[in-house]
């Protein structure tokens, strides 16, 4: 197990706290546990891909972090809207 | 070896970056607090993961992946943060300006308030139930400003 595979394990348990936020928290509360849980995702899966070795994986975190942004901004602005 | 250790060094201060930000998002009171332990886990901690990748590789397609992904992330990562804390007020305040601007706006309109309630109205941005927002900020109503922003919806 590379230091990669560990520090995105690390990573993992950092979201367990976040995930408490998003279920007993307030909505605003849970765009911004959204929101950090988005950030570390996207750190995660570059990890594992160095991690595991595998090039093709390193796609993933590419797309996941344009796309997460653009949900990121949905989610904004549906709190500012309408929720 | 010495790329290891540098290697491991970085992991660990970006593993670092994270649990703090989690634990400050975790212990903050307010939406407002909670969001600024957002932003060393998207600009800081990325970095250090886009380092220790190019430490290991050097300079390759992986790399260039990795540093294309994160350095999204470190610049869209502001802009997000800014439209949240903006939804938030919105949604606390019933617009993102504070009192002093919204006043002197309609001092602007010549008492008419038509072109703040033009300006904020577009957005739709009314709120008036306090239970749902607990954002743990109170609201102030500036000279019955609400009603005006409101309106046009």
């Amino acid at each position: 197990m590379t230091s990669f595979v560990v520090a995105a394990i690390a990573m993992l348990v950092a979201l367990v706290p976040a995930g408490v936020v998003i279920v007993r928290g307030t909505l605003a509360d849970a765009v911004i546990g959204f929101e950090f849980l988005t950030s570390v995702a996207v750190m995660v899966f570059a990890l594992l891909a160095e991690g595991f070795k595998r090039p093709s994986l390193f796609e993933f975190p590419v797309l996941l972090a344009v796309l997460l942004f653009g949900s990121g901004l949905v989610f904004v602005r549906a709190l500012e809207r309408w929720l | 070896m010495v790329r290891q250790v540098i290697t491991d060094v970085l992991l660990t201060l970006a593993v670092l970056t994270v649990a703090a930000s989690a634990l400050g998002i975790a212990t903050m009171p307010t939406a407002y607090a909670r969001l600024h332990y957002v932003t060393p886990a998207a600009v800081v901690a990325p970095v250090l993961v886009a380092l220790a990748v190019f430490v290991t590789e050097g300079l390759d397609e992986n790399t260039g992946e990795t540093v294309l992904a994160l350095a999204f992330m470190v610049a869209a990562a502001p802009f997000l943060s800014h439209a949240t804390i903006r939804a938030i007020r919105v949604r606390a305040d019933g617009d993102w300006r504070g009192p002093a601007d919204r006043t002197s706006s309609t001092d602007r309109a010549s008492g008419t308030g038509k072109a703040d309630s033009h300006r904020a109205g577009g957005r739709g941005t009314e709120r008036h139930d306090t239970e749902r927002h607990g954002t743990g900020t109170e609201r102030h109503d500036s000279a019955g400003h609400d009603n005006e922003i409101g309106e046009s919806r």
